[in-house]
């Protein structure tokens, strides 16, 4: 069984309701991202297992037990604040050692975990500042010792990087991962980066208003996504359908025969998909597998490739062409769709 | 182009500089010039002669102790409800105004509404009578307690304002990371919010002190002839005795104490909140 499961839940603020029968299962030791566009609920979820809030119905488990109505305070997880949410009061040692402190552990204890913790962020020699006399990435790493040092059984990150520059955001979470893989905790994280969450996480999981749509492996969420939703968010933006003729093999509706390398679908209609870079673009009648033709309508000057917008019998494709192909407005071109690229969507 | 921001930003502050220096600074400087002046020459007698006066240590004792003890009313009346009000009320406009609401009366009325609630035939005393707790009514008027009664009420707002002024710049955040991290409601409270509530608690206790120490109509009309306190004396010896050096000498003591007691607060405020 997993170590986190969220079954049935419903949340939201008064009447407005975000999550709805939302389900997740979390194993003991992965690092699970979540991945959304903004207000889709990431943050309610977070809180939510935190205990910050209570659902409006469902249940969660922990380790078996039932963690619904546990209070925040005897839930033993750690949380990453956005906003860090270091007492502004407390020095940077006091700050890590406050959980500990709640714990009742004896002083000397306190000092060597805290000051372990401290070199493990590399904040050694700072304990007696205070959070207001540290920079960003500083504050961050505070937050980050905070929540380690409690040993939580599980951590929770809320978008802690979104602060930070973009140089200083890979080097922290290299750290984090790095922690993780060390110490072996169950992280939570939701993150708006795409990049960031693929590097970072085992797992996964991207939401739509308020459900999670796909949970996979990075590579598997990249290559082999489920929904069309899923599909755009990671990058595919040519959508047409398809009918099924047999095993790898499918007509668009004007009757254009598609075939793929590989078939994981099982419905008789469904959409196909491809990413603009997948696309081969080829003067008008060129003889290509899978090809489509179209018309140039918008070209579009990227730096390292053109793009181009193609008017096709099965809908605008968009894909991208070496800089050396001209092509311009008006003209009419083959497209050729890479067997093994393409992604079928029940 | 910043010269001249400089010269229009000191144009605007000159009237407000003038008005201080003139009606506060000015007559606050003469002030203690006559005090120290008794005669044509230099001396502390006027001092010494106050303070060895019996009469002055009572009414310097009692201005203290009512000050003191309606300003720690105050902050504990105060402090749950700001909290209240600031953290967990849904209709925060609402309670506000009627937290601040008795500031829209004066401190006559007041006074006056507490001279008919605390009456011999006032409520108070109809209700313990009913209940049995006292055969006959009760003197509750012209003593040190309808005075402080007087003076919690009348500055409770001001502690209030202050209190909710810092608390509402306390973010949830803090609170709920207390409680991740394992500090129940009450732990959580005293750990963060207290601590980081004190600078308003500070502020609050200094407007109420001073106000105490400084208000005349409320120990005017709820004290009597032997509850007298620093700031009547002032008006007696000025008004009814004319005598305006001992006048001066009595309104520089209270400058003094005020200040003294203002910076006590400051200091016990570092203790528990070094950054505040
Ligand atoms: N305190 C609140 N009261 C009422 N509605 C809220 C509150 N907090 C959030 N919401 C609403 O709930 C929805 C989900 O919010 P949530 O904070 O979970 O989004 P999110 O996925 O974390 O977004 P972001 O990526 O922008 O942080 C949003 O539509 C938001 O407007
Ligand atoms: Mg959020």
């Amino acid at each position: 069984m997993a170590l986190l499961e969220l079954s049935g839940i419903t949340a939201g603020y008064d009447k407005n309701i975000i999550l709805k029968d939302f389900n997740l299962s979390v194993e003991k030791g992965e690092f699970v991202s979540l991945l959304g566009s903004s207000g889709c609920g990431k943050t309610t979820c977070l809180r939510l297992i935190a205990g910050f809030s209570e659902p409006m119905a469902g249940t969660m488990t922990f380790d078996g037990k039932d963690y619904t109505h546990v209070p925040l305070h005897k839930r033993n997880f750690g949380f990453v604040f956005q906003s860090y949410a270091l007492f502004p009061h407390l020095t940077v040692f006091d700050n890590v050692a406050f959980g500990l402190k709640m714990r009742k552990m004896d002083k000397e204890t306190i000092r060597k975990e805290v000051m372990h913790m401290l070199e493990v962020v590399d904040l050694k020699g700072f304990e007696n500042r205070f959070p207001r006399e540290m920079s960003g990435g500083q504050r961050q790493r505070v937050a980050l010792a905070r929540a380690l040092v409690i040993k939580p059984d599980l951590l929770m990150f809320d978008e802690p990087l979104s602060n930070l520059d973009a140089k200083l955001r890979v080097k922290m979470r290299v750290e984090i991962r790095r922690l993780q893989q060390e110490l072996g905790f169950t992280a939570i994280y939701v993150t708006h980066d795409q990049e960031e969450c693929f590097a970072i996480s085992d797992k996964v999981a991207i939401m739509n208003k308020g459900v999670i749509e796909q949970m996979d492996t990075p590579s598997e969420i990249y290559n082999r996504p489920k929904t069309e939703f899923i599909a755009r968010f990671v990058g595919f933006e040519n959508f047409f359908d398809l009918e099924r003729t047999g095993e790898c093999t499918f007509k668009t509706k004007h009757g254009v025969t598609i075939r793929t390398e590989k078939d994981h679908a099982a419905s008789a209609t469904l959409k196909g998909c491809i990413r603009p870079g997948d696309v081969t673009v080829a003067p008008a009648g060129a003889d290509l597998p899978n090809a489509i033709s179209g018309k140039v309508m918008v070209s579009t000057f990227l730096g390292q490739h053109n793009q181009l917008n193609v008017a096709t019998d099965i809908g605008e494709f968009v894909v991208s062409c070496d800089q050396t192909q001209v092509f311009p407005v008006g003209e009419t071109v083959t497209l050729s769709l890479a067997a093994n690229k393409i992604i079928l969507i029940d | 182009m910043s010269r001249k921001k400089n010269l229009l930003g000191m144009l605007l502050v000159v009237p407000g500089v003038l008005f201080v220096v003139f009606f506060m600074l000015v007559p606050l400087f003469s002030l203690c010039l006559t005090s120290f002046f008794p005669q044509q020459s230099f001396s502390f007698s006027s001092y010494w002669g106050l303070f060895k006066d019996v009469y002055f240590q009572q009414v310097f004792m009692r201005s203290m102790r009512l000050s003191l003890l309606s300003t720690f009313v105050c902050a504990l009346l105060g402090f749950p409800t700001a909290y209240y009000i600031s953290k967990h009320s849904k209709h925060k406009g609402m309670m506000m105004a009627f937290a601040v609401f008795p500031m829209f009366t004066s401190p006559v009325i007041r006074s006056f509404s507490w001279m008919v609630i605390l009456g011999k035939r006032g409520i108070v005393n109809n209700f313990l009578v009913a209940i049995g707790l006292f055969a006959k009514p009760q003197s509750l008027l012209y003593n040190e307690f309808s005075m402080t009664v007087g003076f919690v009420q009348l500055f409770l707002p001001q502690m209030i304002l202050s209190l909710i002024g810092v608390m509402d710049n306390i973010p949830d955040d803090l609170t709920l990371a207390a409680g991740n991290l394992g500090a129940g409601r009450l732990r959580s409270f005293f750990e963060v919010v207290f601590p980081l509530s004190v600078s308003g608690l500070v502020t609050g206790s200094v407007l109420v002190f001073t106000g105490c120490m400084t208000a005349y109509t409320t120990p005017q009309l709820l004290g009597g002839a032997d509850t007298r306190v620093l700031s009547t004396m002032v008006y007696q010896y000025a008004m009814s005795l004319r005598d305006w050096t001992q006048a001066s000498v009595v309104a520089v003591v209270m400058i003094v104490v005020t200040m003294l007691v203002s910076s006590v607060f400051n200091t016990v405020s570092k203790k528990v909140n070094p950054i505040a």
